[in-house]
């Protein structure tokens, strides 16, 4: 009978998306975008859009079709297609999936029926992240055909994607269903998932301004001892000059020091007292932007980790140096510049998220959703309709 | 006879502010068409949920088919249409009839053949496969009352089923609640046509403010206002009719204007015949003889005006009131 009565359920939910037209029109707009990634590529004369070929020095010889179509895959596809486009069109698709149900009327015959509470709730949330596994699922079967028709690839991590992209979903479906539940209103739902997401949205920037200004002040306190200690050197060989010749060294034998100097070292070296001074606000801002990164990173803590869940398929689609490859391919202008891609900064930075584990990212979001869901379900059971 | 519906003490407080069922014994026996009545808000829906585990109830014991009120496993054997439904607008009839039966664990054979024989029942064969958001209400019903019918229930619980259906659908529904009934299924209808309960229902209880009021046969609950009823076309003077009144304790009313109506309150005939005597006596023409009975209508009113502040709906008070004349 749970077969059946899961059964029913899907096809019902199909046939209300279908009903509503979404179902079939999320996956049109799908299809366009593989139809998109697929009319563009690469050959040996230059870029290629449909029919037409724009020669130039973005060629074959710059880089494969195949390292062309993994990185527009990278690039836009996933970040822009699959992390915007898509969940924006999923949320529209899926939100009133539980107000819907809940709704007066259409609760009583189904609750009426032998099947659990939670049971029926759980698996009306399922048949959500089911449809957008499937428009999940035909993007990147398009995908995988263009690179295969296109490029001659055969690239299998690409189906990486569902999971990850679905996981990703199922973080905000778990606030749509909440909010869906508890305010009874498809609307309300979809809006402040929409607001949660954008608040998911800041706090990444923040995270990530945050990681940025406490990795560049770690490195100027970093170099900051060599340059005091250098400062010194001069500031030393100066004072040793200053005795050789005779003269009279401030703070030595008597002789006061300048005002704001700490030593004779200082009085002889403005540097030095520039020097010291930036040492000591690089180690002030150095905790400061700890602080701050810590607060983020708590916030940061018991909400689902959207970007890092998406930035886990860059991980794991391809090879480090493949990667570092396309990006420096894609940098390449900017490579020797204090912001490229290869700049400390950013190598530090990169080291930063890279240390975040998949174990830390997906166990602590799947933690929130499972709470948010519990919460949900719980509300579901216990309320009267 | 053996019990389908068996429930002691059913109380439902509503965030401690709406007290909507106050402690509501009932009993409704395999076979039998048993009808609930009541003023709107007087807590009959609610009753109904709790039995199907649509509200969870403050405090409850007893049993639905056999198992423990709560129990979901009894429901594979009850349909049930809700008064307010709203079955989906984008499903034709026959996939609502299917969908529903799907949820009620009938397999797909059964179900499908099922479909068709029950829209063929509520005279909707021609709409199978039209979609229920082009139905007129009337006709939404008859799918409703199909789909409820869905899993061969042993219970079939219709919160008024008639709401919105024509004569001729009223009917027909009465005639599908007969036929049920013939099949050896117990029927609970919710309703407050009280007509409709009259015509179909063995035993009818009815409910006021949460509080079972009376329930029975409609036979048991009408015996009471039971007996005679004389109209004669010569008006009596006040005087002979007061005499009349002391003469015959049976008299409960003796109206006087263009001519008399005389009410005995006894089932004894025995008891009317001196009165009648009397009145020839008196040169009086009798017009019409005959017995009365109260109406189920009579019943309900009563209920309801012994109620404090009357059929409000509702109007729940908190302080708990007698059960008078109860009875099960």
């Amino acid at each position: 009978m749970i077969l059946m009565q899961t059964k029913a359920i899907f096809i019902d939910a199909y046939r209300e998306l279908n009903a509503k037209k979404l179902f079939w029109l999320t996956m049109v707009i799908n299809l366009l975008a593989v139809f998109i990634f697929a009319s563009i590529g690469i050959n040996e004369k230059g870029f290629s859009a449909l029919f037409w070929t724009f020669d130039g020095q973005f060629n074959t010889s710059m880089m494969s079709a195949e390292t062309f179509y993994k990185l527009q895959f990278l690039l836009w596809g996933v970040p822009y297609w699959l992390s915007w486009g898509t969940t924006i069109l999923a949320l529209i698709s899926t939100a009133g999936i539980i107000p819907d149900l809940v709704s007066g009327g259409t609760i009583e015959p189904m609750l009426s029926k032998p099947i659990g509470r939670g049971r029926l709730f759980l698996t009306k949330y399922l048949t959500g992240l089911f449809f957008v596994g499937a428009q999940i699922l035909v993007f990147t079967i398009g995908c995988f055909l263009v690179l295969l028709l296109r490029a001659g690839s055969t690239e299998f991590g690409l189906f990486l994607t569902i999971p990850i992209v679905l996981a990703f979903f199922s973080f905000l479906f778990s606030v749509c269903v909440f909010v869906g539940i508890v305010t009874r209103s498809t609307i309300t739902a979809l809006l402040l998932t929409i607001l949660f997401w954008l608040m998911l949205f800041i706090l990444n920037v923040g995270d990530s301004i945050m990681i940025n200004q406490r990795e560049r002040a770690l490195m100027k306190a970093e170099s900051m001892p060599a340059m005091v200690e250098q400062q010194e050197r001069f500031a030393q060989t100066k004072i040793d000059r200053w005795i050789d010749e005779g003269k009279p060294v401030p703070g030595m034998d008597g002789e006061p020091l300048p005002a704001g100097a700490e030593d004779s070292l200082e009085a002889v070296s403005t540097a030095l007292m520039i020097a010291r001074e930036e040492a000591e606000d690089a180690e002030k801002g150095v905790k400061t932007w700890t602080a701050w990164a810590a607060r983020v990173y708590g916030a940061k803590l018991l909400l689902p980790k959207t970007q890092e869940t998406i930035g886990l398929l860059s991980r794991h689609l391809i090879e480090d140096e493949e990667l570092d490859g396309l990006i420096n391919l894609m940098n390449d202008n900017n490579e020797n510049s204090q912001n490229g891609p290869n700049s400390e900064l950013n190598q530090r930075v990169a080291a930063v998220y890279e240390a975040r584990t998949m174990k830390w990212i997906l166990g602590t979001s799947f933690a929130f959703e499972a709470f948010l869901l519990g919460l949900s379900t719980i509300i579901f059971i216990r309320r009267d309709f | 006879m053996e019990a389908v519906i068996d429930v002691a003490g059913v109380d439902k407080m509503y965030r401690r502010k709406v007290h909507a069922l106050r402690g509501v014994d009932l009993q409704v026996g395999a076979g039998e068409i048993f009808g609930l009545l009541g003023p709107n808000g007087a807590g009959k829906s609610t009753l109904v949920k709790v039995l199907l585990t649509v509200i969870k109830p403050t405090k409850c014991s007893g049993s639905l088919l056999g198992k423990k009120i709560g129990d979901k496993s009894a429901l594979a054997n009850v349909g049930y249409l809700p008064e307010h439904h709203n079955f989906p607008k984008y499903l034709t009839s026959r996939q609502v009839l299917r969908h529903f039966g799907a949820m009620s664990g009938v397999d797909r054979q059964t179900r499908n053949k099922r479909a068709d024989e029950l829209l063929e029942i509520v005279n909707m064969s021609n709409w199978a496969n039209h979609k229920l958001g082009s139905y007129s209400k009337g006709m939404r019903q008859r799918v409703g009352i199909a789909q409820a019918l869905m899993n061969d229930p042993k219970l079939v619980i219709l919160d008024e089923p008639t709401d919105g259906v024509d004569p001729i659908g009223r009917k027909d529904i009465r005639d599908i609640l007969k036929r049920l009934k013939s099949e050896g299924r117990t029927v609970f209808l919710n309703s407050h046509l009280l007509s409709e309960l009259e015509m179909v229902c063995d035993r009818v209880a009815i409910m006021v403010h949460g509080l079972m009021r009376q329930q029975g046969t409609i036979q048991e609950l009408t015996e009471d206002g039971s007996g005679f009823i004389i109209r004669a076309n010569a008006p009596l003077s006040p005087s002979t009719i007061s005499a009349f009144q002391s003469s015959c304790p049976t008299i409960e009313s003796a109206v006087n204007s263009d001519g008399i109506e005389i009410k005995f309150q006894t089932s004894d005939a025995d008891k009317v015949q001196p009165a009648i005597d009397a009145l020839r006596s008196n040169g009086v023409v009798i017009e019409s003889l005959g017995a009365r009975r109260p109406s189920l209508e009579d019943l309900f009113i009563q209920a309801v005006s012994e109620e404090p502040g009357g059929a409000r709906p509702g109007a729940q008070s908190e302080s708990p009131t007698t059960s008078k004349g109860a009875h099960s």
